[in-house]
């Protein structure tokens, strides 16, 4: 709990510090190449920018801890709505394409693991490499150019809300999430190979296959759920990869999510949603460490945290 | 074989064999609909405090009118204002429309026109253009559907600020809702604004030009990302591309039976800047040694695949005071090498560009340049920056108090701007007094013929006086599906009128 309320504290401060770093201010954008210098300082005054840095970065942090993330100044709404308005979009996203990314990742790894240094296992392990040489834009490209120009099956992007069915929500992020997730599946799947690779060599096995036990139980029973630390290990990372990988995806299906919304944020220097955007996905990926943290707990009775 | 791989090669080999050019299903609009593409969502929706071109692509002539109107061929007309006259030049008077309802119901009254125009002129309200209304002293509400605006000066381009987005008519009681539910006299009304997707326009039933709107709806849809735009045209989710294609995508989709590609003039200039307060640059002969480098013609084709015209001065060819001097200072590298020698650079010099890579053409343009300066020794760097850098280090917005850059592309898309060039402190950096004594005195003529004859002389002297170089105008670039009639072909000022866009039955 301490190491991820330091955490936090730190990110806060860094991602502050960076954003006011960078040449140009929301004044600047703002005022654009029609302004005045009064215009500028006016705007500037009104945003509370003029101000010590101290007194800015105290406020920010002590209304977030009570869940105000401020107020955008391309929009003005508040973040918090509006990160939670997007997340509505990411985070499905990212869970679908985690599911693919398993769904593949782990039979995959489960069958190089059985069928070592034999053709199986070469190939699968080469065309996962293949995969990962995939850029995520590309297979989006492709994708759209497939399935929504040529075949017109699905939208080339967009999404249109919850609001018009959980089905049609689910159809307009499939592609974005096969993209994201279907091609990253070779270092998870690297994982579980050389994870079953070791458990098989256990002794327990050989007990297990004497015992007569059906060499699917055995596998799947024994030797994956004993596997499944460091395979989780792994997801949990790449679990955050695909959270970053959805920035890219979202502007080839001009999906409106977090990604979408950091990135016009940065460019507009809309400082109250780039510092509410970053604190809040570093939150995230700091919980899911934690969560598998204690998964490890749950799998494995040795490792107990007092 | 992993069903991953499966797919993977099943993709490939069905891209492979078809080819990219069979069209597919089309997802049809709701008839009466029209989705049309942007590439930047507005920054509020208020036209009265930000100048950004994006939220005049919405509101503009579609939710919010002004008194006096552009047409799609440059010519102001009589709008929410049915007639003024002036006797003197500094006293106008306007007669209201009667009987123009806003869209919260109310009529529209000369009260609403002195509060919009006061507001303009206070500097409390931020207005972005707020110099253009300087003249002003006084508005005066005659009888609520006759007010009188008193100038302290003659201003030759009073009515033409009345026509600019800024000088949008709304109701007053309305104002503090200007950013995200603007309401006005317009075709449209905003009925809904769903951040990072879309805005939805819908038609006002009661708009006071009969007959007009055609379309019941309006979808803008926020694409930034070209490729995704020309994949959701093929795919039949947008109908309209208006602000985001590129001209590497226009051959292509001319060949497509599918749609129509307007190719239209701007006001565009798009304008390589020199820091005339740097080294080589305080000097003419090196100025005017750059300007005989460039071969504008080969940049044009180069860098917008031959879209555009070729410019000699910061004047645009809509302008009805538009004259050719782009030959007085002709493409003639040997002269440009003699100029440079003369001026103490025999062996050239280098140079960087700092450009915006979110303006692509600027990058295309800085590298078709770079080639044909190699040509007469100058070695030229591209530095691709942000846009925020751009404004704060080049374009030099306060707290910068000297632009630090030595050459720039932009364009600059405002119309009637060559007072731009009037301003030492503008990022050019340029201080020519016979030139701010040209531009003062054109700001206070009003005679037509009078003013073109200083506009001319104002053109010749930035031509020969080079303080910068005019590369073209940015052509105006729109693909719809065949089938959408009324787009304007040429865009005068920036704006997107849909009033009269209507589907072909």
């Amino acid at each position: 709990m301490a190491t991820l309320a330091v955490t936090l504290l730190f990110v806060s401060l860094l991602v502050f510090l960076v954003v006011r770093v960078l040449p140009g201010d929301p004044a600047l954008v703002i005022v654009g190449t029609e302004g005045s210098p009064e215009a500028v300082e006016r705007i500037r005054k009104a945003l509370g920018l003029d101000r010590p840095l101290v007194v800015q970065y105290v406020e920010w942090v002590g209304h977030a801890l009570q869940g105000d993330l401020g107020r955008s100044i391309q929009y003005d709404v508040p973040v918090a709505g509006l990160v939670v308005s997007r997340l509505s979009v990411t985070l499905p996203l990212t869970v679908m394409a985690a599911v693919f990314m398993a769904l593949v990742a782990i039979p995959v790894g489960v069958y190089a693991a059985t069928h070592q240094r034999r053709w199986g296992d070469y190939a699968v392990m080469a065309l996962s490499q293949l995969g990962v040489a995939v850029p995520a834009f590309w297979a989006g490209l492709l994708l759209v150019l497939l399935f929504a120009v040529h075949l017109g099956w699905f939208k080339s992007g967009g999404f249109d809300g919850w609001g018009q069915g959980v089905g049609q929500g689910l159809k307009a992020l499939l592609l974005p999430a096969v993209a994201l997730g279907l091609f990253q599946f070779a270092v998870l799947a690297r994982t579980t190979r050389s994870a079953m690779l070791e458990v098989l060599r256990e002794e327990y096995v050989k007990t297990a296959r004497a015992k007569g036990l059906a060499e699917g139980r055995v596998l799947f029973r024994h030797v994956l759920r004993n596997a499944m630390i460091p395979i989780l290990t792994v997801a949990g990372i790449q679990l955050g990869q695909l959270m970053a990988g959805s920035i890219v995806l979202e502007s080839v299906f001009y999906l409106p999510g977090l990604g979408r919304l950091a990135i016009g944020a940065i460019s507009a220097r809309d400082l109250p949603v780039v510092q509410g955007v970053v604190l809040f996905v570093a939150s995230v990926i700091v919980t899911i460490n934690v969560a598998v943290d204690i998964l490890y707990g749950v799998l494995d009775p040795r490792i107990r945290y007092e | 074989m992993t069903m991953a791989t499966r797919i993977f090669t099943a993709v490939l080999m069905v891209t492979l064999g078809l080819g990219l050019g069979t069209p597919g299903a089309h997802a049809q609009s709701a008839p009466g609909t029209l989705v049309v593409q942007v590439s930047t969502e507005p920054p509020g929706l208020d036209l009265t405090t930000s100048p950004a071109s994006a939220i005049a692509g919405v509101v503009f002539d579609n939710v919010q009118e002004g008194l006096i109107k552009i047409d799609r061929t440059g010519k102001m007309i009589p709008w929410l204002a049915e007639r003024w006259y002036t006797t003197d030049s500094k006293n106008y008077t306007f007669f209201l429309r009667k009987g123009v309802r806003f869209h919260n119901g109310r009529e529209m009254k000369a009260a609403d026109v002195k509060f919009a125009l006061d507001r303009a002129v206070n500097p409390e309200t931020k207005h972005p253009y707020r110099t253009q209304y300087d003249a002003i002293q006084d508005v005066i509400v005659k009888d609520d559907y006759t007010i009188t605006v008193a100038l302290k000066k003659v201003d030759a381009t009073f009515l033409y600020t009345l026509a600019r987005q800024g000088s949008i008519i709304y109701p007053r009681e309305a104002v503090d809702s200007l950013k995200t539910q603007p309401l006005g006299t317009g075709p449209f009304t905003v009925a809904e604004w769903v951040r990072g997707d879309r805005i939805v326009l819908t038609k006002n039933k009661d708009y006071w030009v009969k007959g007009r709107p055609h379309l019941d709806r309006v979808v803008y849809r926020f694409i930034a990302d070209p490729n995704a735009a020309i994949a959701a045209l093929k795919a039949g989710d947008i109908d309209v591309s208006a602000f985001g294609i590129g001209p590497e995508s226009v051959d292509e989709l001319k060949k497509d039976a599918r749609f129509q590609v307007i190719v239209g003039d701007t006001t565009n200039d798009v304008t390589l800047s020199m820091n005339n307060s740097r080294k080589p640059f305080t000097d003419k002969r090196v100025r005017l040694a750059v300007t005989h480098a460039i071969n504008k013609d080969e940049v044009l084709k180069g860098a917008m695949f031959g879209y555009g015209k070729v410019l000699g001065s910061n004047v645009d060819p809509l302008n009805p005071f538009f004259v050719d001097v782009s030959k007085r200072v002709a493409y003639d590298p040997a002269k440009a090498k003699k100029l440079l020698t003369e001026a103490g650079y025999p062996n050239g010099f280098d140079v960087t560009f700092r450009v915006a890579p979110q303006y692509y053409y600027t990058v295309r343009s800085a590298e078709v340049i770079t080639s044909q300066f190699a040509k007469v020794g100058i070695r030229a760097k591209i530095d691709q920056i942000e846009w925020p850098t751009w404004l704060s280090q080049v374009f030099c917005l306060a707290p910068c108090q000297n632009p630090d850059y030595e050459m720039s592309i932009i364009g600059h898309a405002e119309a009637w701007d060559i007072g731009n060039f009037a301003n030492p402190k503008y990022y050019f950096r340029w201080d020519n007094a016979d030139f701010q004594k040209l531009y003062a005195e054109s700001q206070v003529t009003v005679d037509d013929k009078k003013r073109k004859e200083l506009y001319v002389k104002m053109q010749q002297m930035l031509a020969d006086e080079a303080p910068a170089v005019w590369l073209y105008m940015h052509p105006r670039l729109v693909v719809a599906k065949k089938g959408v009639t009324g787009i304007w072909k040429d865009l005068p000022l920036p704006v997107l009128d849909l009033s009269e866009v209507a589907w072909q039955k």
